[in-house]
């Protein structure tokens, strides 16, 4: 199965966008990731949403425009709004410990909008308002098989819709507030996008292609030092590292993704 | 796609024959008086519970899964045979031939609310199993040996309708052979508090396109489907019914209230009946998303009425006055009852109307859609039910519409 990358973004702390990213590894340095993820505004949504976005729902949200933002630009004349598929393990769970903190209380309070933000699907709710975009939105969690799943899941979507689809791959520390968990407390927060395009379509891209083979055999461990590790998205990190390198000096190296405890994905650049 | 085998349990009942029992006879589900309603006091309203889950042991290797959504999802699996047809097709293609996605909206998070309200230990409690969002997905993927690709949809309402255009995904692409699609939600504190934050909770029973609908009763249901390209793993004298389309799309209105014309529904019941080659005509009868809030069932009202035609007469009702709103299962569980209406060849009564609210009426105005007041057995007439539609609407304007159909024998 191929996918073509038409476009690519990703956003973690001391990582802006991809651009950032490529120049890093280029230079072999290696993110500041102590660093406060980058502020952002989500200025394509009206006044009375944007005020009511957290910080959850802003990450997805960054991510995915700064995918639409390199597409819009690089095929001006492309159709751009897209189908959508917001990948994330736990969704925010600020808002749900606070939610389950209120429910042990006498009186329970919680907010409209803390309950409509609540929902899985509310970085889609957002994104599909704020561009005017009536195409299906879906959000999925896959846990620690998220890059695995989602990759497969947006490809295919890709080849039903006969259109490009817009992946955000997008996860956040628990919160505090969950009780135990200490290291996916710890964790550091990782989202990457790509508009995938497994359409007949053949548009030239700036990337090469993904090739996905669903695979049985246990992949040699291929060490890649991820600063990010911990939370499923940014097991993405080897994958994006990998499309530099392979844009720079056509370098190729074939990474697994588990599509469970005894299956893989393998996926090579073309 | 082919259904070859599903299981729902719901406040009407473990199985089929309670289920089309109960739609046959009118019978609700709901209750105002049921031992959830001791966790909530303060708030009136009706309930559909399904009783003595908690009760539900899973076995030892899976123990740590414990929790009511997973405990609903474990009892589903075993009723009806369900899990021993998955194990035949398990045995027949191969672990890795069987994909799984099913939609929730809330997973376990009813294990989080119990250690804030001190009634579970820290000790006893793992969130990763619980509450986070894929834990179902986890947990029926292991219960059933299954190793193809699995993932939880979690687009609040419209979840367990999404799931079936997933399978189709797969089995059409060739990486899998059968899919089990599905969908639990089970009653929980921070879902009825939010609803209720956001003035939808009704205290009667909720009453789809009535002029006094005020809003939801919350219910709880857990519902699987085994589908696949092939008819069946052996000859069935069963009545084959086929899933023919599936069509999603968003309102990009307002993330909790549906749009007035209800322009996305109109999207997705056109996109699912593009992929099944039919028209508005061709449909018998439709299962409304039908939530009994005054936003839902006027802008699903509006929709439908601007696809409708003056010669095409459709059966359309809502089944929530049965079961409750059942959220992340409401797909699922009306999919099934789908099923079941075209093979038992009944539509089922839209409980709890009486008075159609005037405004409904007049868009409907010009349309030969039809709301049973009473559960009608086609049998005796001439009609009969060949292709359904059922509507899910979610938070976020998320919409997705499925169509079944009876294939003549």
């Amino acid at each position: 199965m191929k996918a073509q990358i038409l476009s690519i973004g990703v956003t973690a702390p001391g990582l802006v966008n991809f651009e950032n990213f490529k120049s890093m590894i280029l230079q072999n340095q290696s993110p500041n990731t102590s660093e406060a993820i980058e502020k952002y505004s989500p200025t394509f949504l009206p006044p009375n949403e944007r005020r009511r976005t957290t910080a959850t729902i802003k990450l997805a949200l960054k991510t995915a425009e700064e995918a639409l933002t390199h597409f819009q630009q690089r095929y001006p004349q492309a159709d751009s709004k897209l189908p959508v598929l917001f990948v994330s393990k736990d969704g925010d769970t600020l808002i749900s410990a606070k939610m389950c903190q209120a429910v042990g209380e006498e009186e329970p309070m919680i907010s409209p909008t803390q309950f409509h933000n609540s929902v899985h699907n509310a970085p889609a709710g957002y994104w599909m308002i704020g561009q005017q975009n009536q195409c299906p939105a879906s959000a999925i969690s896959a846990g620690q098989f998220a890059i695995a799943n989602g990759l497969l899941e947006a490809t295919l979507q890709s080849q039903t819709y006969a259109k490009p689809v817009l992946m955000v791959i997008y996860d956040l520390p628990l919160d505090d507030l969950i009780p135990k968990d200490a290291s996916q407390k710890a964790a550091i927060s990782f989202a990457f996008s790509m508009i995938l395009d497994a359409s007949d379509s053949n548009q030239k891209s700036d990337y090469p292609a993904l090739d996905l083979r669903i695979t049985q055999q246990t992949p040699t461990a291929n060490f890649v030092d991820n600063p990010y590790s911990g939370l499923p998205a940014a097991e993405a990190y080897p994958l994006l590292q990998s499309l530099v390198l392979f844009e720079s000096n056509g370098e190729n190296s074939e990474i697994h993704f588990p599509l469970n405890q005894n299956n893989f994905i393998k996926v090579s650049l073309t | 796609m082919y259904i070859l085998s599903s299981s729902l349990i719901s406040s009407l009942g473990q199985n089929k024959e309670a289920h089309v029992k109960a739609l046959k006879a009118g019978k609700t589900g709901l209750s105002n008086q049921t031992n959830f309603h001791n966790r909530i006091p303060g708030i009136n309203t009706f309930s559909g519970i399904v009783n003595d889950i908690e009760n539900i042991q899973l076995p030892d290797s899976l123990k740590i899964y414990t929790c009511r959504n997973n405990q609903l999802a474990w009892q589903t699996l075993k009723e009806n045979s369900f899990s021993s047809k998955v194990n035949q097709i398990v045995k027949k293609h191969g672990r890795h031939r069987i994909g799984l996605v099913v939609g929730t909206s809330t997973s376990g998070i009813a294990a989080t609310e119990h250690v804030f309200r001190n009634e579970l230990e820290t000790d006893e409690y793992d969130y990763q199993t619980t509450q986070q969002m894929d834990s179902l997905a986890q947990f029926c993927s292991q219960v059933l040996e299954i190793e193809g690709p699995s993932f939880a949809i979690s687009t609040a309402c419209s979840s367990s309708a999404k799931v079936f255009e997933v399978a189709q995904r797969w089995l059409n692409a060739n990486i899998v052979d059968a899919v089990v699609v599905g969908g639990v939600d089970t009653l929980c504190l921070t879902t009825l508090h939010g609803f209720n934050a956001l003035g939808l909770v009704s205290e009667q029973i909720c009453k789809p396109l009535d002029k006094d609908r005020n809003g939801i009763n919350i219910g709880e249901a857990g519902g699987f489907m085994l589908l696949s390209n092939l008819p069946s793993l052996e000859h069935s004298t069963n009545p084959l019914v086929r899933i023919m389309g599936v069509g999603e799309s968003s309102d990009a209105y307002h993330i909790s209230t549906p749009h007035p014309e209800g322009e996305g529904a109109q999207l997705a019941m056109l996109a699912a009946m593009e992929q099944a080659k039919i028209n508005m005509e061709d449909i018998d009868y439709i299962n409304l998303h039908g939530t009994a809030t005054p936003s839902n069932d006027l802008s699903e009202i509006s929709g439908v009425a601007h696809l409708s035609k003056e010669s095409s007469p459709t059966w359309v009702s809502s089944t929530k006055g049965f079961t409750g709103h059942t959220l992340g299962a409401a797909g699922i569980t009306e999919i099934i009852f789908c099923q079941w209406l075209l093979e038992e060849q009944f539509v089922p009564v839209n409980l709890n109307l009486t008075h159609l609210d005037p405004q409904l009426t007049a868009k409907l105005k010009h349309t030969t859609v039809n709301i049973p007041l009473e559960t009608l057995q086609l049998a005796e007439t001439n009609q009969k039910l060949q292709y359904v539609m059922s509507n899910s609407f979610g938070f976020g304007g998320n919409n997705a519409s499925v169509i079944l159909k009876l294939e003549s024998a």
